[in-house]
């Protein structure tokens, strides 16, 4: 019995969302959208030497990514000598796999970089909920139907985070960033051993 | 009417810059690169990469130095803009990426193990194998270009073609690998030093 008020306290944090967990405040704003500048210049190849850690596994590449008009990405992963490990096109709200290595064709691998990658280059999102932390502001947006938190500091984005079920599942965290280009990016799944490093060339 | 006789005659000029090779004229580079490449116990030589993509600005340009020890000892070295080698050591790749270094066996990976292969006899090449190959053989100012076609269609299906440029001695100072979509890497070698000492620390990982 003792125990019952901690167990419910855990309950309660458990389900909590991703703001409560982290004593975000909700506050009105007048703003309705949030911007990922990070993938806007259809004038530049945004080029990122790729280095990727699957549990014990490190894999390493080039990875390319290129806007070709509103709402259409490239994005193309090769190895460091150029061979084409996957090449993908996000359309609208289509997703086009226009070469993959057979060894890696694998639905769940496939549907995995898809939602990494629409989170990373989707660019305006319409806000539904905004909220403060000490660090700066918080957008609560929704991409594929996943709830995502965009944490904005000095009018900076610095990180994404994507949530299934309330809990935190990929952070997409910006770093180095000069004139909107973010030199440094992090993937990080929260729920499998998987970090995917980017460092701008 | 004037207009239209310029783009002819430019358009000749454009055919002829690259014409297709006689029989005898193929079997004599073929003689020459395969005495070449018999004849070379190691090559070190910079390289420049270029990486084409239709949908890209630019190409992706990298650079480093490749190292070649008879029979198969391959190392590539990235300096710019990062740093990253692979040596190719029987069926295994030691890689070093920016000072991790790690292994993998390659050993299962059907494709990877042709592409090694060919990267490595490219570097000599001596890719005249027509059992896995379609050879087309041209000239183009001045030079030996040779295009190799992969027969095996696994293969084909990750890359369409090597074509390779030869200079006046039947040595190799272009790779260009074609992927089927026409994108492609070009790799240019310039310094080109033949039979020198080569310690096999330069492969040790």
């Amino acid at each position: 019995m003792r125990y019952l008020p901690i167990s419910l306290l855990l309950l309660a944090w458990a389900c909590a969302s991703y703001p409560e967990r982290n004593n975000f405040q909700s506050i009105e704003t007048s703003s309705t959208s949030v911007t990922n500048p990070y993938f806007s210049n259809q004038e530049k190849d945004y080029v990122y030497k790729a280095d990727i850690d699957l549990y014990k596994k490190t894999f390493s590449g080039i990875l390319v990514l290129k806007k070709l008009g509103a709402q259409h990405h490239r994005i193309v992963f090769t190895t460091e000598m150029g061979n084409t490990i996957f090449d993908f096109s996000f359309k609208g709200n289509d997703f086009i796999v226009n070469h993959i290595l057979a060894d890696i064709n694998k639905k769940m691998v496939i549907n995995l970089l898809r939602k990494d990658f629409r989170t990373l280059v989707a660019e305006n999102l319409s806000v539904l909920n905004t909220f403060t932390s000490q660090d700066g502001f918080i957008s609560e947006t929704e991409i594929d139907e996943r709830v995502h938190y965009y944490h904005t500091i000095d009018g900076n984005l610095e990180k994404i985070v994507q949530t299934k079920n309330r809990k935190k599942k990929v952070s997409f965290i910006f770093s180095a960033v000069n004139e909107e280009v973010a030199k440094n990016i992090q993937i990080l799944h929260h729920n499998i051993k998987l970090c995917i490093k980017l460092k701008a060339i | 009417m004037r207009n239209l006789a310029y783009l002819l005659w430019f358009m000749m000029i454009a055919v002829n810059a690259q014409s297709e090779m006689s029989t005898a004229e193929a079997q004599a580079l073929e003689a020459k690169v395969k005495a070449t490449a018999d004849a070379t116990e190691t090559i070190t030589s910079n390289f420049r990469q270029y990486k084409h993509m239709d949908f890209l600005s630019n190409d992706i340009e990298s650079m480093g130095r490749l190292s070649f020890k008879a029979p198969n000892l391959v190392k590539w070295e990235y300096a710019k803009p990062f740093a990253y080698s692979v040596i190719f050591k029987d069926e295994v790749l030691y890689i070093n990426n920016e000072g991790n270094k790690s292994n993998v066996d390659i050993g299962s990976n059907k494709l990877f193990k042709q592409l090694n292969q060919l990267i490595t006899n490219s570097i000599k090449g001596d890719l005249f194998n027509t059992a896995e190959f379609n050879i087309d053989y041209f000239t183009k100012e001045g030079e030996s270009e040779v295009h190799f076609a992969p027969k095996d269609e696994d293969f084909a299906s990750f890359i369409k073609a090597f074509h390779i440029i030869f200079n006046g001695k039947g040595e190799v100072t272009e790779v260009k690998m074609l992927e089927p979509s026409d994108d492609y890497t070009r790799i240019v070698f310039t310094d080109r030093k033949t039979n020198q000492s080569l310690p096999d620390a330069v492969f040790a990982h």
